[in-house]
C-alpha cells in the first residue's frame, strides 16, 4: 500500500494539458522496448550516447549495466530526489523512471503501458490506455 | 515508483546549493565506502573495525564505529537520526549523511561495491555519473580471478548453452529473471554459463555479474543456488510457452565431425612455413573462434609453432572467446581456410593435399553437406569433438581447460 505524502502530491500537481504531453515519452519507452527485445538491449546504447535528458541518459547506462529491481529504483529515486523537480518536469521523470524500471524488467509493451499510463491519473489512464493500445500492434 | 517516493523522507532532504569542491570531497567519501563494502564482503566486522580508525571524517567515522560494534542496518540509521551533532545541519552536511547512509546500507546488505558507489554517488547528481563510471573501471583492471568450477549439477549449464544459441534470448531470460536470481542461479555453474551470461552487461556490468556470482557461490547453499536455478528454468520455460524466446537445440552446440576431422587434418598436413604464414596474417582472436572446430592434436601442433610470446596471445584468446554455435565455428573455419590458401599460394611448396583439405574446409557448406558424418550430440561424443573444444594442454602451457574447453 502507498503511503500517503503531501510532499510528493504538492510535486506531482501539474495541469490535464501537460499531463496529455507524456503519451510522446511511453511511446518512446514502448519503441525502446520493442527495439531491446528485437536488437539486444546493448542497443539501447545509441540512444542513451545522444539523448540531452540527462536521467535517461544515466537510467540507461545502469539498465545496460544489468541493474534492476530495488537498487535500479532506489538509485533512481535519487537521482530524481537531488533533481529538486515540480510539476511538469518531476511527473515527467518520475514517469521516465518508472520505464527504466519497466526496461529493465523486459516488461513487454502491453504492460510497460499500464505502468506508465498511470502516470495520467485514474480519471484519464483508461481513455489513455486504449489510446496507446490502439497503436500498439 | 510512487511507492519508493512516497516512503522518501523529504523533510530531511539535503536543500540549497553545496560547491563543486565539497560534491568532488563527498565523491572520494563514495569511493572510500566502495572500498569499505569490497573489505566487508571479504572479512565481514573486522573490515568496519579497520576502516573506522583510518577514517578521519567523523559523519563516516560514526556509522563505521556502530558498525565495528555489531549494529545492524537499522541501529546504525536510528542512530544518524537521533544524534544531536547531526540535527541542524546546512545543505552540505546533510548531502554528506544522505550519502553515508545511503552507502552503508548498501554496505551492510553485503550489495556489490559498484552498486555501492552507484547508490552515493546518485546524490550528487548525474555530473558524477562518468567520474563514478572511471572509477570503476580503473578498478576493474587490477583484478584477476579463477575460473569458476561447477558447483551444483544441474540442466542449467546446458540451458544456458541452448539459449546462447540466440544471444537475444538468453539476455531476455536474463533480464526477465533479474540480475539477483540470474547471478544466484549462474553461482552454481562453471565459468562457461557465467561467460555466456555477463557479456550483456557491459564492462562494468559484466564485472559486477561475475564479481556477484563468485560471491554468492560462497554465501548460499546448494540448496538455495539450486533452488535459484530452478526458479530461473522455471522461467525460461514460461517465456518460452509465451513464445518469447528461441531455444536452439543442444546438438547444435556440438561440431560436425567430419569437418572437424578434415580440417584438423588439414592443419596436421600443412607444413611449417605456410602455417607460420597463416599466423603471421591471422589475429590471435579469430584463430581462437576457428579452434574451436580443430581436435586437440591440431592445437598442440599450432600451439607448438608459435613463440612463447604468442602462445600467450592465443591462449588468452581462447579464454577470452565466447563457445560458438556451430554454424559460426564453420565460419570461423571457412575464413582461417581461405587465409591458408592466400599465404600457400605467395610462399608456394605448400603440400598440395593439405590445400585441397583447405580449400574443401572453405567451401564447406553446412551440417549435413560437404561430405558431413551423421551430425549430434552423439556422434560429436564419440569423436570427442565438441564445439568447445579448445587447447588446453598446450606445449609449454599449464593451464587446465576453463569452461570455454
Amino acid at each position: 500500500m502507498i503511503r500517503w505524502s503531501a510532499e510528493l502530491a504538492k510535486r506531482l500537481a501539474c495541469g490535464d494539458d501537460e499531463k496529455r504531453a507524456l503519451g510522446p515519452l511511453i511511446r518512446r519507452f514502448v519503441d525502446l522496448s520493442r527495439k531491446s527485445k528485437r536488437e539486444g538491449w546493448q542497443a539501447l546504447e545509441a540512444e542513451a550516447a545522444s539523448t540531452d535528458d540527462s536521467l535517461l541518459k544515466v537510467g540507461l547506462r545502469l539498465v545496460l549495466e544489468g541493474l534492476s529491481g530495488d537498487p535500479l529504483e532506489d538509485i533512481l529515486a535519487t537521482y530524481l530526489i537531488t533533481a529538486d523537480e515540480k510539476g511538469w518536469p518531476f511527473l515527467r521523470a518520475c514517469a521516465t523512471v518508472e520505464g527504466l524500471l519497466s526496461l529493465a524488467e523486459g516488461d513487454d509493451a502491453s504492460l510497460m503501458i499500464r505502468k506508465l499510463a498511470a502516470y495520467y491519473g485514474a480519471d484519464r489512464a483508461l481513455a489513455v490506455l486504449q489510446e496507446l493500445e490502439g497503436g500498439t500492434p | 515508483m510512487i511507492k519508493a517516493l512516497a516512503a522518501h523522507e523529504w523533510d530531511r532532504r539535503p536543500t540549497g546549493p553545496v560547491s563543486r569542491q565539497k560534491k568532488d570531497a563527498l565523491f572520494e567519501l563514495a569511493c572510500r565506502v566502495a572500498l569499505i563494502s569490497e573489505s566487508a564482503r571479504e572479512t565481514g566486522a573486522k573490515a568496519f573495525i579497520a576502516a573506522a580508525r583510518a577514517e578521519k571524517r567523523k559523519t563516516l567515522r560514526y556509522g563505521l564505529d556502530l558498525l565495528s560494534e555489531g549494529a545492524d542496518w537499522e541501529r546504525v540509521d536510528r542512530s544518524y537520526a537521533l544524534e544531536p551533532l547531526f540535527g541542524e545541519l546546512d545543505a552540505g552536511s546533510r548531502l554528506e549523511i544522505a550519502l553515508i547512509k545511503s552507502g552503508l546500507g548498501s554496505v551492510c546488505r553485503l550489495e556489490h561495491p559498484n552498486i555501492v558507489l552507484r547508490r552515493m554517488t546518485a546524490h550528487l547528481g548525474a555530473e558524477y555519473f562518468d567520474k563514478a563510471s572511471a572509477w570503476i573501471a580503473s578498478r576493474r583492471k587490477r583484478k584477476r580471478r579463477k575460473p569458476l568450477t561447477l558447483l551444483v549439477p544441474g540442466e542449467l549449464p546446458d540451458l544456458v548453452r541452448t539459449l546462447a544459441l540466440d544471444p537475444a534470448s538468453l539476455e531476455r531470460a536474463l533480464r526477465g529473471a533479474g540480475r539477483e536470481l540470474s547471478v544466484a542461479a549462474m553461482a552454481g555453474c562453471a565459468q562457461e554459463s557465467v561467460d555466456l551470461a555477463k557479456g550483456f552487461f557491459g564492462p562494468i556490468g559484466s564485472g559486477t555479474f561475475e564479481d556477484d556470482a563468485e560471491f554468492v557461490r560462497n554465501r548460499l547453499s546448494g540448496d538455495e543456488i539450486a533452488q535459484a536455478q530452478a526458479a530461473f528454468i522455471e522461467l525460461v520455460r514460461g517465456l518460452e510457452q509465451g513464445g518469447e524466446l528461441d531455444l536452439g537445440t543442444e546438438d547444435d552446440f556440438y561440431n560436425d565431425p567430419a569437418y572437424v576431422n578434415e580440417l584438423t587434418r588439414a592443419v596436421m598436413s600443412l607444413d611449417d612455413k605456410s602455417l607460420k604464414a597463416t599466423f603471421a596474417a591471422k589475429d590471435k582472436k579469430s584463430l581462437a573462434l576457428a579452434m574451436q572446430g580443430m581436435e586437440p592434436s591440431a592445437h598442440d601442433r599450432i600451439l607448438g609453432l608459435l613463440a612463447k610470446r604468442e602462445t600467450k596471445r592465443l591462449l588468452d584468446a581462447i579464454d577470452d572467446a565466447a563457445i560458438l554455435p556451430r554454424r559460426e565455428v564453420l565460419e570461423a573455419g571457412r575464413a582461417l581456410a581461405k587465409t591458408v590458401i592466400a599465404a600457400a599460394e605467395k610462399i608456394k611448396g605448400a603440400p598440395r593435399d593439405a590445400i585441397e583439405r583447405f580449400a574443401r574446409i572453405r567451401d564447406w557448406a553446412s551440417v549435413g553437406t560437404g561430405g558431413a558424418a551423421p551430425t549430434g550430440g552423439a556422434a560429436a561424443a564419440e569423436t570427442g569433438v565438441p564445439a568447445t573444444s579448445v587447447a588446453a594442454s598446450a606445449p609449454g602451457s599449464d593451464r587446465k581447460p576453463t569452461g570455454k574447453s
